[in-house]
């Protein structure tokens, strides 16, 4: 360690300083709002305990099944991006012509915006002028043909569907980056060991890719906790309230003007965010191989 | 060298041309003006008057069109963010105004200008607060009914209903040839909400005074029998079809087409749809019918005094072009723009524009009892239209069951009072 090059404490002051206005302030003041019934239609702010926590749990509001719905929507998404991610990966590696554009492909939906996307998928997903329905019409699949964005079996798997199709890209280019951080030295030995690809696969790229995958991960649970935009543009929550999560129910509570239970909302998310990506972080990092 | 002097003569040349772009840019105003689907009249005449309002002053105004089912909580976020447009559109009525956009703290005061006087009376109480006026409107009263397909009716010897079991009974035979009986469209979120409270005025020939002891909290808004008949109604007819298969998708915009190409027989629309839709499609000229809403047996129409407005944006830096621009809708030429240019306006609520209401709706609405609808009349009903259009679209996907709603609609009004420290509610 180089001690001439280690700058002062003094350096950091500005970014705490920033950290602490803007993100821990803020989160510290929505406790402090979350035990309040802060409110739009009265100045004045009473203390009321729990009592906002306490709606959350009550058996005739849908605020569990939103956090249900958020904690599914964040499982299956990260689990089928990284799947489908890992595998566009491995097929883009290998030498092709056409690779770099097969990538540019599969990248481009992650630079449209949700409400674009959200817009193009409704029309698709229409039952009777929607180009899927249509496109299982014409190939003799009308068995399959659903009322994807209403019934209730299947909105939210189609919101699952449109959001893994929108992200797979970016996470295709992280696992992209960490395939070629791998030496082939590794693989060619393990070629001339008499493993078959599987194997190399399983035994080698896996368990060097483990960075990569903490990454995508913890940004995928992260992103799927927070989601917002697509629900809203696709379904707006429904059928009914089938695919509401817990930042539809933040916007629907501000937009009622009931900030307390909105401000509610949203701590209690925060810190499962928080929870979840420590001990997720811990767990990845002892799983880690270095090169 | 002398490539280097070239280079900075040009780079200061470009920077001065987009400085006096830029000032040149900030001279011309533009009013942003955000509004819903349905706060537009679909013929485009509010925009054809932005456009001759442009030319006059030189003062452009952005139409920021949002879709129905967003624009309620959407405008309330905006609001409170302080990213509000400069003009928005909002409906109004006196019982949901101030939940919906605060106006003593978010419009600007209308009450010393000129055209506020020149409005019908009967409409300022929707658009003030505390005796101050914020918003000019323009609709008149609104009254939903069923349009009817005559041909198909004729051909299958049937009449319009006027009562529930003849509805059902017309709807078993038309759906038998493979048309849609009614086009419903959950899309938009609000238009399968209108047989509850449009229904109102029947309720209240079953319970006198009803809506003056709902906003006593003297009575339970679940314990309406008869709201409790149409719920089942509504979910009876999704359960047999009587709406098609894709009403769950559809949109209101798409009930013309379903119509017109004879997909669907039936709809519930406003009263001027009619005079519009035959104007646009001619081979429907002279073959739509109507009929009062027959749901729980009902049949008074229901009226609806209130309607949408437009409010200005007191955090706007405009305040002076917003003002220019509603004198400018509010002159007597412009209104007169506005009725002629709007095949679904038979009347605006400025008395000095007569009304071009057919004669035959004239004689329809004359021959039948009316009363004024539950949502301008019954608090905490109207803020909640959008919820109750969700819990109706649980209802009809099997998540939610009849009581559930009524329970769930009478929940909310209590939450909204308990909020709003309504001392009725203690």
């Amino acid at each position: 360690m180089n001690a001439r090059k280690i700058y002062p404490l003094y350096f950091s002051f500005g970014a705490l300083a920033l950290y602490f206005a803007l993100f821990f302030f803020p989160c510290v003041l929505g406790l402090f709002y979350s035990f309040t019934d802060w409110n739009s239609f009265r100045p004045e702010l009473n203390f009321v305990g729990l009592d906002n926590y306490r709606n959350l749990f009550k058996t005739n509001t849908p605020y569990l099944l939103y956090f249900w719905n958020t904690i599914k929507f964040t499982f299956f998404t990260t689990l089928w991006k990284t799947i489908v991610g890992f595998f566009l990966a491995l097929l883009f590696t290998r030498a092709s012509r056409m690779a770099n554009f097969q990538r540019m492909v599969v990248f481009s939906p992650q630079v449209l915006s949700f409400l674009i996307v959200g817009l193009v998928f409704r029309s698709l997903l229409h039952p009777s002028s929607g180009f899927v329905n249509n496109a299982l019409d014409f190939v003799g699949l009308s068995a399959l043909k659903q009322n994807w964005l209403t019934n209730l079996a299947w909105a939210f798997k189609s919101i699952i569907a449109v959001d893994t199709w929108k992200g797979v890209g970016y996470v295709m280019v992280v696992f992209i980056a960490g395939l070629k951080a791998i030496p082939s030295s590794y693989h060619e030995a393990a070629v001339v060991d008499g493993a078959s690809y599987a194997q190399r696969v399983l035994r080698i790229t896996i368990p060097m890719l483990v960075p990569s995958i903490m990454v995508v991960t913890v940004l995928n649970i992260t992103y799927g906790f927070r989601v917002f935009d697509i629900i809203y543009v696709l379904t707006n929550g429904g059928p009914g309230y089938a695919t509401g999560v817990i930042n539809t129910a933040v916007f629907k509570e501000f937009s009622k003007g009931d900030y307390g239970m909105g401000t509610t909302l949203s701590t209690v998310l925060f810190f499962f965010i928080t929870l979840i990506s420590y001990f997720l972080i811990k767990a990845m990092m002892s799983k880690e191989v270095e090169a | 060298m002398r490539m280097r002097k070239m280079r900075s003569l040009c780079v200061a040349s470009a920077l001065l041309l987009a400085a006096a772009f830029a000032g040149a840019q900030d001279k011309a105003v533009t009013l942003t003006f955000g509004t819903h689907q349905s706060g537009l009249p679909t013929s485009g005449i509010v925009q054809k008057l932005g456009v001759d309002f442009e030319k006059e002053t030189g003062i452009k105004i952005d139409f920021q069109v949002v879709p129905d089912a967003q624009w309620r909580d959407l405008l309330k976020a905006k609001i409170q963010a302080g990213e509000a447009p400069d003009i928005f559109c909002a409906d109004a009525d006196p019982l949901s105004l101030y939940d919906r956009v605060r106006p003593d703290a978010n419009c600007i005061d209308l009450t010393k200008q000129e055209f506020v006087k020149r409005m019908d009376p009967s409409v300022l109480p929707a658009i003030s607060y505390q005796k101050k006026v914020y918003g000019i409107t323009f609709p008149g009263a609104k009254i939903w009914v069923y349009f009817y397909n005559k041909d198909i009716f004729q051909k299958l010897g049937i009449k319009a209903p006027t009562n529930y079991a003849e509805f059902k009974d017309i709807c078993g035979k038309i759906q038998k040839t493979g048309v849609v009986p009614v086009y419903e469209a959950l899309q938009n979120g609000w238009h399968q909400v209108l047989p509850l409270f449009e229904s109102g005025p029947y309720y209240q020939t079953f319970y006198p005074g009803l809506y003056d002891k709902l906003n006593a909290n003297t009575f339970n808004i679940k314990d309406i029998a008869q709201l409790k008949t149409i719920i089942t109604q509504l979910k009876e007819f999704a359960d047999l079809g009587y709406y098609g298969k894709d009403f769950m998708s559809n949109s209101v915009e798409g009930d013309v087409k379903a119509i017109v190409d004879g997909k669907a027989a039936m709809v519930l629309e406003g009263i001027g749809w009619g005079t519009q839709t035959e104007l646009e499609n001619p081979s429907i000229k002279g073959k739509l019918g109507i009929f009062v809403m027959p749901w729980g047996d009902n049949q008074i129409i229901g009226i609806n005094p209130a309607s949408n407005a437009y409010f200005g944006n007191v955090k706007s830096k405009h305040q002076k072009e917003i003002l220019q621009f509603f004198a400018f809708l509010a002159r007597k030429d412009n209104l007169q723009k506005r009725i002629d240019g709007d095949p679904q306006a038979l009347a605006i609520c400025w008395p000095e524009i007569k009304s071009k209401y057919p004669k035959d709706y004239s004689d329809y609405i004359k021959a039948h009892k009316t009363g004024t609808v539950m949502q301008a009349a019954v608090k905490y009903v109207d803020s909640q239209w959008m919820d109750v259009g969700k819990d109706l679209e649980a209802m009809y996907a099997g998540a939610s069951s009849v009581d559930q709603v009524l329970q769930t609609i009478s929940q909310r009004r209590d939450e909204q009072a308990k909020l709003q420290k309504d001392p009725a509610w203690k």
